[in-house]
Parts: structure tokens; sequence; C-alpha cells
């Protein structure tokens, strides 16, 4: 269980949330809303890039606010970004090793989450290869190795499927949807493609100008009238 | 290894490093024993600065290229090392060794201090910062004075009372030459062996942007100062070695400038690869020191230096060294493993 309380975050003199408290308990939960609607910003607050200027977080009982990015990394909080940080001079099991190499694990368990996390994102073949040489897809999929290794609790994922051919997005939807699973962590999933949505969160919250919408069962939300004018500005006209 | 390994794309890094371990074993032996035979004993010095200075360049180029992180004040941090050596060497006279590592940790801990800047600062200010730094070294310096067996605290007589002793192995120009490069080799070895591990994998993480790192669960401070600290530990060395060369330091060749000039030299030679720390010292001390033989003003090397840096800008972003391996890969048509930079 992830606790939002109260949280505001505002840059100068625009409010990116505003006050949102949530509970958010699925194993998958979709955040959707608009451009601006403060969905990256979320994700920030939650990896502690910005502190918010009020409001706590718990997850699984602990209190989160406080803690540095790299202390709630190696708490289990893993997060990709809209553009991919697949590091270019290391070989992929390099990539992944990165995130082991901050946690205090035998040699032989590093080896067994290293090799887990890459067969799990289907990218063992060609673990000892530079990034460097990779396709957009599979450094994607490196990037998310990283986000899998070493037992993590809770997964954010920043538009994953942005720019992918339709296999490729299926590909990323059986790996999003095998995280719980196998991996036994709970994902938060911004994208804009609604059938990702669909197909991999069993429910999603919706932002926006900062303000939650509605939080509950994607097929739900989805069907709100007030989910669609937010989306296509209905309201306005 | 694993049974469910998949059959090996491209060849591991590591092994790569073992075949090559032993070439590069024999390549160190040969620098460090044949130019003795070669060459008298003014040349054998200028051979034994290009040795040091190589640790020095290798120091600079491990800030740069892991962390992209400029330093302008790795002359001032020989300096320092170079300062404390010589203190110990009159003051207690302990072994060439242990001033050696002395000089080192002393340099490291003043270049954790200048990583503090650097935690919060990069690219142009942080230059401005190290070059102050720089600046500030070369005063406190000249009024300091290197210790040359004086009394007092300082260890500054205004007649000199005596030379720096070197290693007990290495007392003569050919076995201090010997040494240095061997050193330089340590020190080098040492910043191989920390990029391979989970330091290198850190750095490159924090290179390619800080907000992967600490998501990855990288301590980025930590991190920084370690690198600072180990570039400083390597030219506080390298200032020992200098100060065991000439057997003493003259407060007057720490100026900032030298700092610029050297991490400019840096660049120029390769800060991709080893071999560019040695074109780099090479270019620094070499370059000028033919230039005096043909009879040119040595000072000539600077307009030399100013156009291969706009050239290295240019058209070389990996510097010489950088052209020399492109050249290599299609003189033997190896590829060079994707390496694009």
């Amino acid at each position: 269980m992830i606790e939002i309380d109260a949280v505001t975050v505002s840059f100068g003199g625009v409010t990116a949330l505003n006050t949102l408290t949530v509970q958010l308990d699925a194993p998958v939960v979709g955040i959707i809303g608009p451009n601006g609607a403060g969905k990256t910003t979320f994700l920030n607050v939650l990896s502690g890039f910005v502190r918010p200027n009020s409001g706590r977080i718990h997850a699984f009982g602990r209190e989160l606010t406080g803690m540095q990015p790299h202390q709630r990394a190696q708490w289990g909080l893993r997060r990709s970004f809209q553009k991919e940080q697949a590091v270019d001079e290391l070989t992929v099991e390099d990539n992944v090793r990165v995130v082991l190499d901050s946690l205090p694990l035998s040699r032989d368990v590093v080896e067994d989450a290293l090799t887990g996390a890459l067969e799990f994102t289907g990218i063992s073949a060609i673990r000892r290869r530079s990034v460097a040489g990779l396709n957009a897809f599979e450094r994607r999929m490196t990037e998310l190795a990283r986000c899998v290794a070493g037992s993590p609790k809770l997964i954010l994922l920043d538009e994953p499927g942005a720019g992918f051919s339709q296999s490729e997005v299926a590909t990323l939807r059986s790996v999003i949807n095998g995280i719980a699973e196998t991996i036994g962590a709970r994902t938060f999933l911004i994208d804009h493609d609604v059938d990702l949505i669909q197909a991999t969160c069993q429910r999603t919250i919706v932002l926006d100008f900062g303000s939650l919408v509605t939080y509950g069962e994607t097929a739900s939300v989805l069907a709100d009238p007030k989910v669609r004018a937010v989306y296509l500005g209905m309201e306005e006209t | 290894m694993m049974a469910s390994d998949p059959p090996v794309v491209s060849t591991p890094a590591l092994a790569v490093w073992r075949s090559r371990s032993i070439g590069l074993l024999l390549l160190v032996a040969a620098l460090a024993f044949l130019p003795p035979l070669l060459l008298a004993s003014l040349w054998l010095k200028v051979l034994t600065g290009v040795a040091i200075y190589t640790l020095t360049a290798a120091a600079i180029a491990l800030l740069y290229r892991r962390l992209g992180l400029v330093s302008l004040a790795h002359v001032a941090l020989m300096g320092a090392g170079g300062w404390v050596g010589l203190r110990l060497a009159y003051g207690l006279g302990t072994p060439f060794e242990v001033n050696m590592l002395a000089g080192g940790i002393a340099a490291a801990g003043l270049g954790m201090v200048f990583a503090y800047p650097a935690l919060r600062m990069r690219g142009l200010y942080l230059a401005l910062v190290t070059l102050m730094i720089a600046g500030a070294f070369a005063i406190i310096v000249n009024v300091l004075q290197f210790p040359n067996g004086g009394g007092g605290w300082s260890g500054f007589a205004v007649k000199s009372a005596g030379y720096m002793p070197r290693p007990a192995i290495a007392t003569s120009d050919v076995g201090y030459y010997a040494y240095c490069v061997v050193v330089t080799a340590l020190g080098m070895a040492l910043i191989h062996w920390h990029e391979i591990g989970k330091a290198g994998r850190a750095w490159a993480l924090i290179r390619r942007s800080e907000a992967a790192a600490m998501s990855s669960g990288v301590d980025v401070p930590f991190y920084k100062v370690w690198a600072f600290a180990l570039s400083g530990f390597l030219a506080g060395i390298a200032g020992v070695l200098l100060a065991g060369n000439l057997q003493m330091l003259d407060a007057r060749s720490f100026p900032a400038a030298e700092s610029v000039m050297i991490f400019a030299l840096t660049i120029v030679g390769g800060a991709w690869n080893p071999v560019g720390a040695l074109i780099a010292a090479a270019l620094y001390r070499l370059v000028p020191a033919l230039l005096n033989d043909f009879g040119v003003n040595g000072d000539a090397a600077y307009i030399i230096f100013g156009a291969a840096l706009i050239h290295a800008l240019a058209t070389a972003p990996r510097g010489i060294a950088g052209q020399l391996e492109d050249l290599a890969s299609r003189l033997f048509g190896r590829s060079n493993g994707g390496n694009t930079r």
C-alpha cells in the first residue's frame, strides 16, 4: 500500500500538485492525464527529485518523504525516465549491475539477480554487448532490467512505450504484466497509450492541473464522462 | 560462470584486458629499461619528467572522462604532494615510498576539498573555481617556499641546505627513471582497476545523468568525492616523484597557468585512452626540450599546443590517441567495440 497524504508541490506560482491525497493498492496503477497535469512531477516526488512543499508519502509502512533519491533506490524504489538512460560505454549487464552494486548482497546473489533481471526482460542474449550498438527498444529493456533487478518494491515507469512499434509494445506489455508475479513489486505506469494502460493496469488515477480527478478500476475510470471531458476538453466548449 | 550463459556475442572486456596485460607489462618494461641505454643523462631527465607528467595527465583524464569535470588545479595538487613529500624527507628522514604515499594522501585530501564545489557546479564555473584554487596555491607556495632542508615548520632556508634523497633502490638517474615509469604504470593500473569495478560503473552513470545515477542507488556525492580523491592522490604522488627527479622543487615552477596547460594537453592527447596521457606528457615535457635542442625557443611550443588544441576540439574529440586508435582499427580492420565517442 502506497499512501500519498496531502502532497502539494508548487514551482513559483504554478501548483504542479495540489493537496493530492490517494491510497494506491493495485499491482499496476496507471497514471493518466493531459500534458502538464502533474504526472511526471508525481513520479519525481515519489523518487525524491522534487521535495513537496507539504504532505507525506508512506510506502509499505515506511515514510519516504525525507529520504534522498539514492536511499529510496536502495530501499527498493526504481524508475525509468521518459528519455531512456542506458549508458553507452557500459555493457548491458554492467548497466544493470550498477543498481546491485549499491545493495548489500553477496557475489552469488548479485549474479543470480543479474541473470534473473536480464532473462525477465528478454535481453540475456545481448548481456555482454556494449549499449552503444543497441536499438532503441533494447536500450529501453536495458533500463527496465535495471528497474527490476535486486527485488524492488515499487517501480515507476514514465512513458516506457512511447515511440515503439505495436509488436514491441506487446513485448513491453507482457513484461509489465509479469512484474507483480515474478518480481513481486508494485508498478506505477504513466503512458498516453490508453490500450497499454487498459491491458496492464488494474486501477488508474487521473490527474488534471495537479489535482486528483478520479481513482478507481481502469475500465470504469476510462468510461467516466469526467475523465473524457478532461482528455477531450469538452468542459471548455 | 553460469550454465545458462548465452554464446558470447562480443569479447568480454575482461578477457581483452587479460590478453593485453602481458603486452602492457612488456611495454612498461621496455619503456623503463630501453631509453637509458640510448640516451644521454640530460634527455633521461626529460623522459623522467614525461613519465611523471603521464601520471598527472592520467589523473586529469580520469575526472574528465568519467565525470565530465574540468580540473585546472592538478599542477597545484602536484605541488602540494611534493611539499608534503619534501617536508617528510627533510623533517623525519622517512623512506621515499613513505613520503610518496604521504604526499599522495595529502593531495587526495586536498582533492576532496576541491570536490566540494564540484558537487554543485559543472563546466565553466567549476573550471574557474579550480583555477582560483591553483592561483591561491601559487601565491601560498611562493610565500612558504618548498622545504629544502632548512629549519622550522616550513623547512626552508635561503641557501639550500641539501637535496631530497631518492628511493634507496633507485638513486642513479637511470634507476630513478625506471622507478618513475613503474610507479606511473602502477598508478594507471589503479585507475583502470577502479574503472572496471563498482566505482567505474557508478561514474559512468553519473556522467550519463545524475538523476539516473541517483535513482539506481548511486550515492552521487560520495562517488564524485572519491574520483577527486583518487585523482588528487595520483597527482600528489606525481608531485613527490617530481621532487625526487630534481631533488628539490622551485616555488616559481607551479603557476596556475601550468595547470591550464597540462589540462589542455590532456585533451589534445586524448582523455579516452591511456596512451593519450603519455602523448600529453610528451608534448608538455619533450617538445619544448626538443625545440630548445634545435635552437628554437622552447616557448614556441605554446604556438604548436594552441594549434593542436583547436585541431583537437574541431576534428578529434578523442584526441591524438583516439585518432591513432581509429587509424589502427582501419589498418588492421578491427572493430573498436562500438566505441563511437
